[in-house]
C-alpha cells in the first residue's frame, strides 16, 4: 500500500514537474519571441536614426544667418546730406526705415575645406547683393585660404567689422567715402593661424589678408583693365593675466582710376585751387588711388564695470574723384579731380554688465588736405566745392542687449563742417556756418 | 479678511525669496557635465540662496553660449581657441577668464573581450588616422578595428584631434556619437570597437594602459598616474567666465577650487588640481 502511494506521489510529482517545465518552456519561448521582436524594432530604429543622421549632417553644412535693423531717425533740418544712413529726402527731417535686412547663406564642406557664401540685403529700397564668394582652405595647415567673388575689402578694421556686431550705427565718414559699399570684386589670399591654432603658438598672433580687386565696388563691372591691390598685415596680442588685448594692423591700397576725359584737375597746395591739365593724352590715362592705413584696438577689463575697448584708425592717401563727389572716380562723363585725403577716428566702447554698452566716437575726414575751408568759395575759378570741406563727427550712444537676438541702440551724431569763405555764394553759402545736420538714431536689431 | 492678509503676506515673502535667489547658469562640456552637476548639488545643499543650472551640449556649445551671453560659466574640456576669444572680445571687450578646474586622464576604451591591454600613443594615432586597421597589427585578434569618436562640437574630440592626431583628420570611417556615454555604450557592445573619453565614463569596458612611446612603460589611467603625469594622455578641464568673477559666481568658483570642491572631483572619477 505504502509503495503504491509512493509511486503515485512520484508520478504526480513528475507530472507536475513536467507541466511546470512545459509552462516554463512556453514562457521562455514567448520571451525569446518578444526579445527578437524588440531587437528587430531596435534595428529598424537604428536604421532610421542612421538615415535621419545622414540628412541632418547634410543640413548642418548649410547655415542661415542674418539680421534686421529697423530704425527711426530725426535730423536737425529737413533734406540734409548725411552719412548716418544716407541723405534725408527734401522736406523730410524724420524717417522710419529698414536700414539693413540681411540674409546670409553659408554652405561649408569640412571634408574639402571649402565654403560658399551668398548674402543679400532686403530693405524698403529693394534687394541688393552684399556677398557672393567662395573660399577654399589648404588641407594641410588649414589656415591658408583663397577667397574669390564679392566680399569685404581687406583694409583696416572697420570695414570687416560686421554691421550686425558694430556698436555705432554706421561706419565712420572716411570709410564711407573711400570704400563705399565696403565690398569689391576680387580674389584674396588669407593667412589666419588664429582660426585653428591655440594661444601660445606665435603664429597665432599674426594674420594676413591681401588680394587683387577690380576697384569698382561690389556691383559695378571693371572699367580700367587694371587690378587694385588691397592688403592688411595684422597682429593680435592677448595678455590674459592682465585681461588686456592689443590688436592692430597696417593696410595698403594701391590702385588707380582711368580718366574718361582729358581734363585732369589737381589740388594745389600753393595756390589753394584746382589746377587743370588738359593735355590730350590724359584721356585714358590711369591716376593713382593709393591709401595707407594703420589701426589699433585695445581691450581691457575695468573692475566692476566690465570690458572697455579703444579703437582707432587713420588713413591717408590720394583719391581720384570728381568735382562734385569726393568718392572714388568711376564715371564715363566727368573730369577727374585728384585730391589728397586724410582721416581718422577714435572709438570708445564700455560694457556695463552683460546687457549694457555706452559708446562714443570722434571721427574726422579731410577730403582735400591741400586746401582749407577759407579757400572754398573764395573764388569761383578755384573749382572748390563742399566736397572739399573737412568734417568732424562726435557720436555718443547707448546699447541695450535685450537677449542674445535683440538689441536697442540710441545714438546721436553731432556733425561739424569746416566753414567756407565768408564770400561764398550760391550752394556754398550755406556752408559759411555749421550746417544743421546732427542726427538722432533709435534702432532696434534682431539677429539670428 | 485674515486669509487675504495671510495670502498677501505669503506672496510678498515668496516674491522676496525669489528676488533673493541667485541663479548661476553653467553650460558646456559633456565630459564635465556629471562633475558640474555634482558640484552644483553639493554647493546648493550648503547655499540655499543660490540656484545653479547645469547643462551639457559640448565645449563648443558652451563657448558659443558664453559669447552670446546666455551662460554665466562655460565648462570646456579644451582651452578656448584664439578665434573664439576674438569673438568674446568683440561682444564684451574682454578676453574672458580661464580657470583650471580639474585634471582628466583621457581614456582609450576597448571591449572587455578584446585581448589588447596596452597601446602606444603612436599606435592610437595610427588607428584613428586609419593607418592601422586590424587588431592583429597591435597584438590582438584578426578583426577589423571599428572606430568610435565624439562629435566635432566636443572638446574631447578637439583635444584628441589636436594632441593625439597632431591636428590631422580622423579616418573617414570613424563613427561620431553624441556624448562619451554613447561611445562607451557602443564599445561595450562591439567587441572590435575602440573609443575614447573621460575617465568618469570608463566603467563597464576596459581602459587601456598607454605608453608615451615604444620604449617607455605602459601606464593605466589611475589617479596616481594622471596626477604624476606618467599617464601620457592627461589634460586640464576648464571653466570660462566673461569677466573676472564677482559676487555669487566668484564664491562658487572659489568653492570649486577649494579642498571641498576638489574632493568632489575625486568622487566623480576625475583628478584634483593639487
Amino acid at each position: 500500500m505504502t509503495v503504491r502511494y509512493a509511486v503515485a506521489a512520484i508520478l504526480l510529482g513528475a507530472g507536475l514537474l513536467s507541466s511546470a517545465a512545459a509552462q516554463e518552456d512556453s514562457t521562455v519561448a514567448a520571451l525569446r519571441e518578444q526579445i527578437a521582436q524588440l531587437k528587430g524594432e531596435a534595428e529598424g530604429l537604428q536604421e532610421m536614426f542612421a538615415e535621419v543622421k545622414n540628412a541632418v549632417d547634410a543640413l548642418k553644412k548649410l547655415k542661415l544667418s542674418g539680421y534686421i535693423q529697423a530704425q527711426f531717425q530725426s535730423a536737425e533740418a529737413a533734406g540734409i546730406g548725411s552719412y548716418a544712413g544716407g541723405n534725408f529726402p527734401s522736406a523730410t527731417a524724420s524717417r522710419l526705415s529698414v536700414r539693413r535686412g540681411r540674409i546670409k547663406a553659408q554652405y561649408t564642406n569640412d571634408l574639402t575645406f571649402s565654403t560658399a557664401v551668398l548674402q543679400i540685403d532686403i530693405t524698403q529700397s529693394g534687394v541688393g547683393i552684399k556677398d557672393a564668394y567662395l573660399g577654399i582652405r589648404d588641407p594641410w595647415t588649414k589656415f591658408v585660404g583663397l577667397t574669390a567673388g564679392v566680399f569685404d575689402r581687406p583694409f583696416g578694421f572697420e570695414i570687416s567689422y560686421s554691421s550686425g556686431s558694430r556698436e555705432n550705427p554706421e561706419r565712420s565718414r572716411m570709410f564711407q567715402v573711400l570704400f563705399p559699399g565696403e565690398r569689391d570684386l576680387g580674389m584674396k589670399l588669407e593667412v589666419l593661424p588664429a582660426e585653428v591654432l591655440f594661444e601660445g603658438e606665435w603664429l597665432s598672433y599674426l594674420n594676413l589678408r591681401a588680394g587683387f580687386f577690380n576697384g569698382t565696388g561690389p556691383t559695378a563691372n571693371e572699367n580700367d583693365n587694371r587690378k587694385d591691390f588691397i592688403g592688411r598685415l595684422g597682429f593680435e596680442f592677448p595678455f590674459a593675466e592682465q585681461n588686456l588685448a592689443i590688436d592692430g594692423g597696417v593696410s595698403l591700397y594701391r590702385g588707380s582710376a582711368r580718366a574718361t576725359t582729358k581734363k585732369i584737375y589737381t589740388a594745389d597746395a600753393t595756390t589753394r585751387v584746382f589746377v587743370v591739365d588738359s593735355t590730350a593724352t590724359n584721356l585714358g590715362k590711369n591716376y593713382d588711388r593709393n591709401y595707407v592705413g594703420v589701426d589699433l584696438q585695445i581691450y581691457y577689463e575695468l573692475p566692476i564695470l566690465g570690458g572697455i575697448s579703444v579703437r582707432a584708425e587713420a588713413i591717408q592717401g590720394s583719391q581720384p574723384s570728381t568735382g562734385t563727389d569726393n568718392r572714388v572716380y568711376s564715371t564715363a562723363t566727368a573730369d577727374l579731380y585728384r585730391r589728397e585725403v586724410r582721416g581718422f577716428y577714435v572709438n570708445i566702447i564700455q560694457n556695463i554688465g552683460v546687457s549694457h554698452q555706452v559708446i562714443a566716437r570722434y571721427d574726422e575726414f579731410d577730403p582735400n588736405t591741400k586746401v582749407s575751408g577759407v579757400n572754398v568759395g573764395a573764388t569761383p575759378t578755384a573749382r572748390l566745392t563742399d566736397q572739399d570741406l573737412k568734417y568732424t563727427t562726435l557720436g555718443v550712444g547707448y546699447i541695450y542687449h535685450w537677449d542674445d537676438n535683440v538689441k536697442f541702440v540710441l545714438y546721436y551724431d553731432m556733425v561739424t563742417n569746416e566753414t567756407a569763405n565768408p564770400a561764398a555764394t550760391g550752394a556754398l553759402a550755406s556752408f559759411k556756418g555749421d550746417v544743421k545736420d546732427n542726427v538722432l538714431t533709435l534702432r532696434t536689431q534682431f539677429r539670428f | 479678511m485674515r486669509p487675504i492678509i495671510h495670502f498677501l503676506t505669503l506672496s510678498i515673502v515668496a516674491a522676496a525669496t525669489m528676488v533673493a535667489q541667485e541663479v548661476i547658469t553653467v553650460k558646456g562640456s559633456d565630459t564635465m557635465v556629471l562633475l558640474a552637476q555634482r558640484w552644483a548639488e553639493v554647493y546648493m545643499s550648503k547655499h540655499q540662496d543660490v540656484t545653479i543650472q547645469v547643462t551639457g551640449g559640448g565645449s563648443g556649445t558652451g563657448i558659443s553660449a558664453l559669447i552670446n551671453g546666455t551662460t554665466d560659466i562655460c565648462n570646456s574640456s579644451r582651452p578656448m581657441k584664439t578665434s573664439e576669444k576674438q569673438k568674446l572680445k568683440q561682444r564684451f571687450n574682454s578676453l574672458g577668464v580661464e580657470i583650471k578646474a580639474a585634471k582628466d586622464g583621457l581614456s582609450v576604451y576597448v571591449n572587455e573581450a578584446n585581448p589588447v591591454k596596452e597601446l602606444t600613443i603612436e599606435q592610437v594615432r595610427k588607428i584613428y588616422l586609419g593607418e592601422i586597421t586590424n587588431w592583429k597589427q597591435v597584438g590582438g585578434d584578426e578583426a577589423r578595428i571599428i572606430l568610435y569618436s565624439r562629435e566635432n562640437n566636443s572638446g574631447t574630440y578637439v583635444y584628441f584631434k589636436d594632441n593625439i592626431l597632431e591636428g590631422k583628420d580622423y579616418a573617414p570611417n570613424t563613427q561620431s556619437l553624441p556624448g562619451t556615454a554613447a561611445v562607451v555604450n557602443a564599445v561595450s557592445k562591439d567587441k572590435n570597437g575602440i573609443g575614447y573619453g573621460g575617465a568618469a565614463y570608463g566603467r563597464g569596458i576596459r581602459e587601456l594602459a598607454l605608453k608615451a612611446d615604444e620604449s617607455s612603460m605602459a601606464y593605466p589611467p589611475t589617479a596616481e598616474n594622471v596626477r604624476s603625469g606618467a599617464y601620457p594622455m592627461t589634460r586640464f578641464l576648464y571653466m570660462y567666465v566673461r569677466t573676472r568673477p564677482t559676487g555669487s559666481a566668484k564664491a562658487y568658483i572659489d568653492w570649486i577650487l577649494s579642498d571641498e570642491g576638489q574632493s568632489v572631483v575625486q568622487s566623480i572619477g576625475y583628478f584634483p588640481l593639487r
